[in-house]
């Protein structure tokens, strides 16, 4: 079903309450079934969006360079990256864990960081990029986003598990908290974002979708 | 009349068949589907996921053997050892994700129900509602049990490598537990659940 004309909810005078979904008039201030305050639109979302988001791509370096987890095995010490804990998987024959692990850790938070640095560049500079597509890649990001938290719960696991003393004994490292806020401040970043934004900005020129 | 929640698009509603959901026609963001949801099929839920609840965070989840040493840990142990080490942060994380979130989201729900089915009629059942309806999708997202259910398994291989692992009566208990969670929210219906609160003035 195509709508020949496509008219916003803006032109309409009519502003949906993004708690509970109920359709409001734009004049009333606050939602007549949840008492959420309305906006028609969240222009300031884009920047606090920008500002999680950078945070998060600075912070990827540190999840990425430092080690994640501190390995003490008869004495010796071993740390391991999130990339160097793959490859260990790779090389002791646990091949489809390696590969979890890998779209889990590394995969999904940096297709998150690009797709969401497109996505907010396209609004913010006026790029013509498909709407559709960026949409659902959009989507995709917040729904997969959660996943990256899988390697944390592992280590917290393994944490618990392994503490023999001097013969086996493993530990988080720096990494882990830097990984934990990429994940938080990306998932932030998507959610505090008013996507109508895309749909106003790119309407004014062109309507190709 | 609905307007897309993703791109504002106005978009006059029409009835839908059951599982069916509705797309936007211009960015395909899924617009509705249909609002219902069976409530005494989601106490049933309920009751099962709260029957399963303590025992799946208080016995062990994993538990592995080595050199004549067992080990074993449960979600909160696993929280609080990562919090011992000082990542205080990827601990909460752990915490809420996998033991508050999950236990606070099934009590919302089961009082949510509760308020449904006795207490629509009284203001301060009705208050309670709405403030309950508000935090739900914040709860929903934070609720990770599929991906802690996945975590342990990723850990169990890994462990295998050196260890004898072995799985006890928390283990089937969290992933039963994980198993009703995912029925509940796939049951609950957050447009059907605030629709309770525009009938009966």
């Amino acid at each position: 079903m195509k709508t020949t004309e496509s008219l916003q909810g803006q032109a309409l005078g009519l502003v949906l309450c993004h708690v509970c979904q109920q359709l409001n008039q734009s004049k009333v201030g606050h939602c007549r079934r949840c008492g959420q305050a309305l906006r028609q639109r969240d222009h300031g979302s884009i920047q606090k969006s920008w500002a999680l988001l950078i945070t998060a791509a600075i912070l990827l370096v540190p999840a990425n360079i430092y080690p994640i987890t501190t390995i003490v095995k008869q004495g010796k010490i071993i740390q391991d990256t999130i990339l160097s804990g793959i490859l260990h998987l790779v090389q002791s024959d646990m091949l489809p864990i390696a590969i979890i692990v890998f779209v889990a850790s590394i995969l999904v938070p940096w297709l998150k960081i690009i797709g969401l640095v497109i996505y907010l560049s396209a609004i913010s500079f006026n790029i013509p990029v498909s709407k559709r597509k960026l949409m659902v890649g959009f989507h995709i990001i917040e729904w997969i986003g959660r996943w990256s938290m899988l390697d944390l719960f592992v280590i917290s696991l393994t944490v618990a598990l392994v503490n023999m003393g001097q013969l086996l004994d493993a530990k988080p490292a720096p990494a882990a908290t830097a990984f934990a806020l990429v994940v938080l401040l990306t998932q932030l970043a998507a959610k505090v974002l008013d996507t109508r934004l895309l749909w106003d900005r790119l309407e004014k020129q062109d309507d190709a979708n | 009349m609905v307007l897309c929640r993703s791109c504002d698009l106005a978009i006059r509603k029409r009835a839908l068949p059951s599982n069916v959901r509705a797309i936007c026609p211009r960015c395909h963001s899924v617009l509705y589907d249909s609002p219902y949801c069976s409530i005494n099929g989601m106490l049933a839920l309920c009751v099962t996921a709260l029957m399963f609840y303590l025992p799946a965070n208080l016995f062990p989840v994993l538990e592995i053997h080595f050199f004549g040493s067992i080990r074993t840990t449960t979600v909160f142990q696993g929280a609080l050892a990562v919090m011992d080490q000082g990542y205080w942060i990827v601990g909460i994380a752990v915490l809420v994700a996998a033991v508050l979130a999950p236990g606070v989201l099934i009590l919302s729900i089961f009082t949510q129900i509760l308020i449904v089915k006795f207490g629509l009629k009284t203001h301060p059942g009705r208050a309670l509602l709405k403030h309950l309806l508000r935090h739900q999708g914040l709860l929903s997202e934070l609720t990770m049990l599929e991906i802690y259910v996945i975590s342990f398994l990723v850990s169990a291989f890994q462990l295998s490598d050196f260890s004898d692992i072995f799985f006890g009566i928390g283990t089937f208990c969290f992933v039963m537990l994980f198993v009703t969670t995912l029925f509940l929210q796939r049951e609950y219906n957050l447009d059907h659940m605030w629709s309770f609160l525009d009938e009966n003035h």
